[in-house]
């Protein structure tokens, strides 16, 4: 028998502190202030009467320190720029995400191997966001697109820039980048086109409709971060 | 085996957001409302009688509590009594039934107390989107900047590319859940807005989410409670004069990540009729169904509750449907994974009417999630509710709206999902 630890720290790019001292203080489950309110309550709304509550705000904060386990090397790719997935020796089907282990069920969660992908792939499915993670918020309208890379038998899931949210379409080539610099999670991952995009058929109205929802939302992201 | 497992009574306590009133309180309500109508029911029955109590909810993140479901069979006064909660996302309340339904025809318990709940107003919008969003992969899913909606969004647009389903589809599926909701006094869509119909352009008018779909198209959030008394036939027989029973049970899975359906060798083979229709002009992938286009789980789920209930035609044989609508375009996908029609067919239901409330095939008829409300651990409870008051003829003194009650529905079907489709299960109901 051996003992797996102690852990060698090979690498690091070391939180601020700071800002997580801070911030973690704030995360105290005290509540910072409160309101009473009285509205209508019942079971239904034949029945209802008036209520008054109390509410508190109730604030706290977390860090996680997650492990990317056995996927590991894709995130270690992305920080040196390189775009990796795995490959079943036995089936032959590729993974980006990867997998330690092939789930093609004849293989009997056979071991997977590394390979270095293409940094080209097609989207298979997309959509437009008009309400993306908050973090994002001043991006939109941001399309995003389910992309099979080159090679690969899944589709990962990313963002598109350099494109009109109008024109994205289902079989476009796109070209896959990692941000220059990577923070180390899947979002320094992004798409830009690789060919003239077409659009997809739309109905006058349709188009009418999707030019005026992109403008409402460029005018409220312009009037939210001011530019 | 004791195969039949009947439906004593169901009740709700309803979807609204906020509630401000507690997940116990809420679930107090709804429990109360079947004491009250089940008069031979006493709460020192469920450790007299050895019952047992099955607790639905969703999220520990929305309120910060862990084992809510403790808080709750010790506010109901159900000490001692045996009970566990089920947890799988959106599909958290349908398990919950299909798991108390299995535990009745062990024979372990005569009866089974379902209750579900949740509670979705104490974060900011967005951090209950992202507590929502953490059931996906938080590696590889939620962290490309996706949220639910987003995920939805691209299946949906996968839809509209390889079936030709239309952006005024989703927005009739919409109006058909809203305007169904109008009289249901357990809806939040009324609670909100109010008792007028709406039409395509409203729906049109609400915001983009994310292309194709609107905020009119996605599920509320909400709050509220519900609860169903299962029990075996004995019990069932002595308990109510009007029983409705649980005829079939069934429940799938598929992949965690959407993304990874398209080659999946699992699906390879097992649905051929569905592998054949594929369009010429799409590039078919190596396994072409479910693909991003349907719900493969749906499908599992669906079959294995209509063979357990006998059903052979489910088009002919059942009288209302109640389909897990997170998003509009589902109404559609679920159609067509139920069996009610053909894959790629399910905008033709629609557009002819068939799932209208007068039509052959009703659906929807609570409003579904985008109208009467997506409290998770309480929303199919709440549906199975909705088509047990339709069956049982209860809808005229339950709803306050007797012109809403469908006339002698036969067999009732409800199914519920989680994540995109990651889980599915399914009931058949009959009186
Ligand atoms: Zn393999």
């Amino acid at each position: 028998m051996k003992q797996p630890g102690p852990e060698k720290v090979l690498k690091e790019q070391k939180i601020d502190e700071k800002w997580w001292d801070n911030w973690i203080r704030k995360g105290g489950w005290r509540p910072e202030g409160w309101k009473i309110i009285e509205m209508n309550d019942g079971p239904t709304l034949n029945n209802l009467r008036p209520e008054k509550f109390l509410i508190v705000h109730r604030p706290h904060g977390n860090m996680f320190h997650h492990s990317y386990g056995k996927t590991s090397k894709f995130f270690m790719g992305l920080l040196e720029g390189k775009l990796y997935g795995t490959k079943c020796p036995k089936c032959g089907l590729v993974y980006c995400p990867p997998r330690a282990h092939c789930f093609n069920p004849k293989c009997r969660l056979e071991e997977t191997k590394w390979v270095e992908l293409s940094k080209k792939g097609e989207v298979h499915a997309h959509t437009v966001m008009a309400i993306a993670w908050p973090s994002m918020a001043h991006l939109q309208p941001l399309v995003g697109a389910m992309v099979r890379i080159d090679g690969t038998n899944t589709c990962l899931p990313m963002t598109m820039r350099d494109i009109d949210p109008e024109k994205v379409n289902i079989g476009l080539r796109v070209n896959i980048h990692i941000e220059k610099q990577p923070k180390g999670d899947l979002l320094d991952v992004y798409a830009t086109p690789a060919e003239k995009p077409k659009a997809p058929k739309r109905t006058p109205e349709e188009l009418k409709r999707f030019r005026e929802d992109m403008e409402k939302t460029r005018a409220w992201v312009k009037k939210t971060f001011g530019k | 085996m004791a195969k039949k497992v009947g439906i004593v009574a169901g009740s709700i306590s309803r979807f609204d957001n906020p509630r401000h009133t507690l997940q116990e309180e809420m679930c107090a309500e709804a429990v109360k409302m079947i004491l009250d109508e089940v008069p031979d029911l006493e709460l020192g029955d469920f450790v007299k009688k050895g019952y047992a109590c099955c607790y639905s909810y969703f999220s520990d993140i929305l309120e910060q509590q862990q084992c809510m479901h403790w808080i709750i069979n010790d506010y109901l006064g159900l000490s001692a009594v045996p009970c566990y909660r089920v947890e799988s996302g959106g599909a958290t309340p349908i398990d919950a039934i299909v798991n108390a339904a299995l535990w009745i025809r062990s024979g372990m318990f005569p009866a089974v107390l379902v209750v579900g709940w949740e509670k979705m107003d104490e974060l900011p919008i967005q951090k209950v989107n992202e507590a929502i969003a953490i059931a996906g992969d938080t590696d590889w899913d939620f962290v490309s900047g996706f949220t639910y909606n987003a995920f939805y969004a691209t299946m949906e647009a996968r839809r509209m590319h390889v079936y030709g389903e239309t952006e005024e589809d989703l927005a009739q599926v919409s109006v058909l859940c809203h305007n169904n909701s109008l009289e249901n006094p357990y809806a939040q869509w009324p609670a909100q807005h109010g008792f007028s119909k709406i039409t395509i352009d409203d729906v049109y008018k609400s915001r983009l989410i994310s292309w194709p779909y609107r905020l009119y198209e996605c599920a509320m959030t909400s709050e509220g409670a519900s609860a169903l008394l299962l029990a075996n036939e004995e019990t069932t027989k002595k308990l109510t004069d009007n029983p409705v029973w649980i005829s079939g049970v069934g429940f799938g899975s598929d992949t965690m990540r959407a993304g990874d359906r398209p080659d999946n060798p699992a699906w390879k083979g097992l649905y051929p009729e569905d592998e054949k229709i594929w369009p010429k002009h799409v590039p078919a992938p190596m396994s072409p169904y479910p693909d991003l286009c349907n719900f493969g789980a749906l499908r599992v789920s669906a079959r294995m509750a209509y063979k357990d209930a006998g059903i052979r035609n489910p088009r002919k044989e059942i009288s209302l449907v109640e389909i897990f609508d997170p998003y509009a375009g589902v109404v559609l996908a679920g159609l067509e994974d139920f069996d009610f029609c053909k894959r790629g067919e399910g905008k033709k239901l629609l557009r002819e009417g068939v799932i209208q409330p007068h039509g052959e095939l009703p659906c929807q008829l609570s409003g579904a999630l985008t109208a009467q409300g997506h409290a998770v651990g309480s929303t199919s409870v709440a549906q199975v509710v909705d088509v047990y008051w339709q069956l049982s003829n209860q809808i005229g003194k339950k709803w306050g709206a007797p012109g809403r009650q469908l006339s002698k529905p036969k067999k009732g079907f409800i199914h519920g999902h989680g994540g995109t489709g990651c889980q599915a299960g399914a009931v058949v109901l009959e009186v």
